[in-house]
């Protein structure tokens, strides 16, 4: 019996088995037995601490992963949008720059429209080293067409004029200069002078008789006498006016340009040929 | 034998608390399978037959499966993938992918035929197609994994 039961011992375990499964399933099936329930309770009653205890550390270990996860994504983030911020800050900054020049430039081309002559845009790449002069170097030269006595404005007003010229940049000497003098009218009463500058950067307007009717805060005009400014550039306002009872012959006026020289960045050059026909008085030759 | 039933419980905690984390498109690996296939090749059948009894009973009482279900299915898988083992190289992968994937796929068929007779009838091809084959083949590619890792002795040939 033993010997038939070793020998058959494999068909013997497995018959068994899937008999005692049949038998199970066949027990559940019929409704109102409680054999086959009881034994699935013994057996999820032996195994469910364990699944408690499993469960409850599985997810206390993903909780604490995902918040590390979410922290480092927001690291992660915060480092991104901080970089983003950046960067759009830069963009802003540049953009805002570009705004400004657009509007300087387009300024500038009215102007343009209005001299009625051929005009270049320059940028402004140094100013004068010392303190005795008041020059500014732009970055155009005879490369474009540029030379010697061209006027140079700003949207604003008279500049000064070319009084060197390399092949790729050019110096211009400013109306603040001292040895600067620019043929004007007064707008208001068509009074002729000269504007000259002056070491401490106003203007002096020079040669308007004591008795040409002149009076703060008039605007004066290039008068186009000298033949290197045309004529109608706005270059001043007066801010002073004084006249001298001494037996001198002329008025003494102070004007503010109307160009702010600190703030230069780009200007005009007016590429009318200087004409050496008109002058005025002698006191604006090319140098 | 004690080893046996830490790795029964061990599987049973991992099958509910990690696999259907793993599931992919609703499909979970069956690590049940994957241990009776390791205790499969290193036993005779008879053990194997026994074991696939006593997983199929726990996978069932952790299961909505009426009790004797997996028991059943499981009994017969083991005794057959152990006297399988004794004619194949179950050391090589492949081999093992190949026999993980046909008992996953008899697995599923069984588990269906019963199902037809004691429960709630399925739709036979669609549910073999859909939910046995996609299962079959993921329990087989973490089982040669596994098993690759694990190394278990083996009773076939080498």
């Amino acid at each position: 019996m033993t010997r038939l039961l070793l020998r058959y011992r494999r068909t013997l375990v497995l018959s068994t088995a899937l008999l005692l499964a049949f038998v199970l399933m066949t027990l559940q099936a019929r409704s109102g037995n409680s054999v086959a329930l009881i034994t699935k309770q013994i057996l999820l009653t032996s195994i469910s601490p364990f699944l408690r205890v499993v469960t409850k550390s599985f997810d206390i270990t993903a909780t604490v992963w995902n918040e590390y996860i979410d922290l480092r994504r927001v690291r992660r983030d915060n480092q991104l949008l901080r970089e983003e911020v950046r960067q759009l800050r830069a963009e802003v900054g540049e953009q805002r720059e570009t705004a400004l020049e657009r509007a300087r430039l387009s300024h500038l081309l009215q102007l343009d429209n209005r001299v009625g002559t051929e005009a270049v845009i320059a940028r402004v790449i140094g100013k004068d080293t010392t303190n005795w002069f008041r020059s500014i170097l732009i970055d155009i030269g005879a490369n474009r067409g540029i030379q010697r006595h061209m006027a140079v404005v700003t949207s604003e007003g008279l500049v000064g004029r070319v009084v060197d010229v390399t092949a790729s940049s050019s110096r211009v000497q400013l109306i603040t200069d001292p040895e600067s003098a620019v043929g004007v009218l007064i707008q208001r009463s068509r009074a002729i002078g000269v504007a000259a500058g002056s070491q401490v950067g106003a203007i002096q307007i020079k040669y308007l008789p004591v008795m040409a009717d002149v009076a703060v805060g008039d605007r004066i005009m290039t008068s186009g006498m000298g033949g290197i400014f045309p004529k109608g550039i706005p270059v001043a306002k007066v801010i002073q006016t004084s006249r001298p009872t001494n037996g001198t012959l002329f008025q003494l006026i102070e004007a503010q340009p109307y160009a702010d020289f600190s703030r230069l960045e780009e200007v005009m050059v007016l590429k009318r040929p200087p004409s050496s026909g008109l002058s005025w008085a002698g006191e604006e030759p090319p140098p | 034998m004690m080893a046996f039933l830490l790795a029964l419980l061990g599987v049973c905690l991992l099958q509910t608390a990690i696999a259907p984390r793993l599931a992919i498109g609703g499909v979970q690996p069956d690590l049940f399978l994957i241990l009776l296939f390791g205790l499969s090749i290193s036993v005779g059948p008879e053990l194997a037959a026994a074991a696939g009894f006593f997983i199929g009973l726990y996978q069932d009482s952790l299961s909505g499966a009426p009790l004797g279900l997996n028991a059943f299915t499981l009994s017969l898988i083991g005794f057959l993938v152990s006297g399988l083992s004794e004619q194949v190289k179950t050391t090589q992968p492949a081999w093992r992918f190949a026999l993980l994937c046909l008992a996953g796929l008899l697995s599923g068929l069984i588990t269906l035929l019963l199902l037809r007779f004691f429960h709630a009838p399925r739709p036979l091809v669609s549910a073999l197609l859909w939910t046995a084959l996609p299962g079959a083949l993921y329990t087989a590619i973490l089982g040669t994994g596994l098993l690759g890792v694990l190394k278990p002795k083996t009773n076939g040939l080498v």
